[in-house]
């Protein structure tokens, strides 16, 4: 089970199946007991692994820690949604403030101005932080002792503590959808753009990849900084090189050593429905991490019914496969579909599905509210 | 409902910022296509054409006929149209069989213009549409809509990612209002079929009414009699794209008679999406901030509450004098579901705790399960 608590001992792990997330994280402000430093934005996590955030606390808290630094990353994009942009988005701001150098690849003649999307961080108010963590505190006294299989569930709340709050906050910001990113930090000399419209074929991207992580490695080997490589609808159908299925897939392989052996994370998206079923499976084999994105219909009254939130809902995300280095054993997640919201219409959560409650006796359920207050309602005999 | 949406949003054009909306209009072998999709086409031409605004004139089209000639199209529209429509031909003579080597001689009516024959380099094409459009424009046109017969054709001459690179850059470019154009779903990969769904913010598809007979059953004859009416009618299924990122759905019956076009509505599908998500559900435990406190301030049953007051125990015999001192409000649900509602709310729910017997001690501080040899 997750247990936070960077300065507790190191907890005994339950099962073999559970990830032990940050036990032994050192934060990039103050020196811990190892010798290197790390760059800006990156956190060792378990097995010896570093991590970059995604830009979305709650992806990275899905997938363990963040995205692992050397994998490659693979969105399948929905052709009816655009929601693949908004995890580019939040991916791309989280390196530009922490200064890490960003690649953008895109499928438009002007890529540059894609940067003009791209989110401002949200600023924490001191007040708020504190009377967080009184709360919290208050609760744990106050606990009802609920059956232990329950007791998972609210680990994740009651774990992180004022400290660990602190330094996720440099870790991974909280972005505000909102607001563009400030002009100066845009105008950065480690931040380059390629369209990738009119190529013919994807020898010029890779070298431009090329050249963008032999720099990251070459500034003095213990403080080199991390990069990001964002590649936005590598297959997108305008695109020149469109039916040479195998030269993409080469480039695919070509990235992946590139950036394994580097200190940058590669995230690529994809419209999977463009590309013929035994192509689009190669390039899922290709990926260390798998996401995929889903569109939700407009008005549906069974999804209303079924799901609690459906109206502030944007679409879904599927998360098919997560990285693992430097262990055999597989990650394991409670659920593989969450929801896309915006919290207070400006910051990106990823929540799980919740069923909302159904009416027994007079067969209204609840779609708008997924707690029932009301003791108007019957009376479960259990 | 959903012919209206779609004419409304081709009529209105592309909002600044943003990228011109495209209709995808598909159609398959079972429904037939020459007259169906067609007949679509020319109704969406003629609504487009006849929404006169009040300020001024309305909306100018480019047609690009590959599949009739355009003097049919002419034909079929009301002469007060001809001046808002501009027909690029590419049907006379596509591979340049007749005007090899002579420049095409001029046609009487100022409208058709001859395509340069050589259909490989579309940027000729691109820019033929642009020049035409411009003129639209400059007879006071103010949203210009480009319709393409059939993109089938264009994909004869030219390779796919061309024509989806004219088709995004007509969708770019500031003098172009809406676009839609008519593809044959049955003569293409679905891989390419999906690329124009891609790269369009509507798709609209036909559907047959009647489907093929089985033909192990022993009513054929029946059924194929049955088929004559997918000559009629159709089912016209439509996907929009929204801003907000969802995707409507719409479902109509088309019905074509003497050339006119009747759109009814049909009671709605259910959607396949809610069928695979029901294993991955699940309910919500986890209480809010004004849950949590309103659960921290209920008093439990405890007979003995550690705050000094002399032990009181309600066995249910006795009237309710102490009710006031302890009003508990909770509700008996299943574990799954717990919420605690504050004091002070005139809840209904009680707990009522009957004592077993009147010998036992109020809380003594014994487990009862001491005796217990384990």
């Amino acid at each position: 089970m997750a247990t936070g608590g960077g300065q507790q001992p190191r907890p005994t792990r339950p099962s073999s199946f559970s990830r032990v997330s940050s036990s032994s994280s050192s934060s990039p402000a103050s020196s811990s007991s190892t010798s290197i430093s790390l760059p800006p934005g990156v956190r060792i996590g378990a097995n010896g692994a570093a991590f970059v955030s995604s830009g979305i606390p709650d992806l990275d808290r899905i997938l363990g820690g963040g995205f692992l630094v050397g994998s490659v990353v693979m969105v399948m994009e929905d052709a009816d949604a655009p929601h693949h942009l908004l995890l580019l988005r939040n991916f791309m701001s989280q390196g530009i403030v922490h200064g890490q150098s960003v690649l953008f690849a895109g499928p438009t003649m002007e890529p540059r101005s894609f940067l003009g999307t791209l989110p401002a961080p949200v600023v924490q108010k001191e007040g708020l932080k504190i009377k967080h963590d009184a709360s919290d505190v208050q609760d744990k006294e106050k606990g009802l002792r609920i059956a232990w299989q329950y007791k998972k569930y609210f680990g994740e709340q009651t774990a992180v503590d004022s400290h660990n709050r602190d330094r996720k906050q440099e870790f991974s910001s909280d972005f505000d959808l909102r607001k563009p990113l400030e002009r100066q930090l845009l105008n950065s000399q480690n931040i380059e753009c390629i369209s990738t419209q009119d190529a013919c074929d994807l020898s010029k991207l890779q070298n431009h990849c090329f050249t963008f992580v032999s720099k990251l490695s070459m500034k003095d080997g213990v403080n080199s900084n991390a990069g990001r490589i964002a590649i936005q609808s590598l297959c997108a159908p305008q695109c020149g090189y469109f039916e040479k299925d195998w030269d993409m897939l080469s480039f695919i392989r070509s990235l992946r050593a590139m950036v394994r052996s580097s200190n940058a994370v590669a995230v690529i998206t994809f419209p999977a429905s463009v590309l013929s079923n035994s192509i689009s499976k190669r390039w899922q084999h290709l990926a260390d991490t798998l996401l995929s994105v889903r569109a939700i219909p407009d008005e549906d009254k069974d999804l209303a019914k079924l799901l609690t939130g459906y109206q502030d809902m944007l679409g879904f995300l599927h998360v098919h496969k997560v990285a693992q280095f430097n262990s055999q054993v597989p990650v394991i997640l409670d659920a593989s579909t969450y929801s896309l919201k915006l919290q207070k219409r400006k910051s990106l959560v990823l929540e799980r599905l919740n069923q909302a409650p159904v009416e027994g006796s007079s067969g209204v359920s609840y779609a708008t509210s997924g707690s029932c207050s009301s003791s108007k309602g019957s009376l479960l005999d259990f | 409902m959903a012919e209206g949406l779609i004419v409304r949003s081709l009529r209105d054009g592309s909002i600044p910022g943003e990228h011109a909306p495209a209709l995808c209009l598909e159609d398959s072998l079972p429904s037939p296509l020459a007259s169906q999709s067609h007949a679509i086409f020319r109704h969406l031409l003629t609504s487009l054409l006849s929404a006169a605004t009040g300020t001024g004139t309305g909306t100018g089209i480019v047609l690009v006929a590959f599949h009739r000639s355009p003097s049919f199209y002419l034909s079929l529209l009301n002469p007060t149209f001809h001046n808002s429509i501009r027909i690029l031909d590419c049907y006379s003579d596509p591979l340049a069989w007749k005007w090899n080597h002579h420049p095409p001689p001029p046609l009487h009516s100022p409208q058709n213009i001859t395509l340069l024959t050589n259909l490989n380099h579309l940027h000729h094409f691109l820019s033929s549409i642009l020049h035409l459009a411009k003129d639209l424009g400059a007879q006071g046109h103010e949203r210009v809509t480009v319709a393409i017969d059939s993109v089938t054709h264009m994909l004869r001459h030219a390779p796919l990612p061309s024509v989806l690179q004219l088709l995004t850059n007509l969708r770019c470019h500031e003098k172009i209002s809406s676009l839609f154009w008519l593809i044959h779903a049955d003569l293409h990969e679905p891989k390419v079929i999906s690329s124009f769904e891609y790269i369009s913010t509507m798709i609209a598809s036909l559907q047959p009414i009647v489907q093929l007979p089985d033909y192990a059953n022993a009513n054929i004859s029946a059924s194929i009699t049955s088929l004559e009416e997918n000559y009629s009618k159709a089912k016209f299924n439509v996907r929009l794209k929204r801003r907000n990122g969802r995707v409507k759905l719409l479902c109509e019956e088309l019905l074509i008679e003497q050339g006119s076009v009747k759109f009814s509505s049909v009671p709605s599908v259910s959607s396949v999406v809610a069928q695979n998500l029901i294993p991955k559900v699940q309910f919500n435990i986890q209480l809010s901030d004004k849950e949590r406190m309103d659960r921290a301030n209920v008093v439990l049953p405890f007979e003995h509450q550690g705050n000094g007051q002399s032990i009181e125990i309600y066995d249910g015999r006795r009237f309710l004098t102490e009710s006031q001192k302890n009003p508990i409000s909770t509700k008996i649900v299943s574990l799954s579901e717990q919420k605690r509602s504050n004091n002070n709310n005139s809840e209904k729910g009680e707990i009522h705790y009957i004592r077993d017997s009147d010998d036992e001690q109020p809380d003594s501080d014994e487990d009862p399960d001491d005796d217990l040899d384990i």
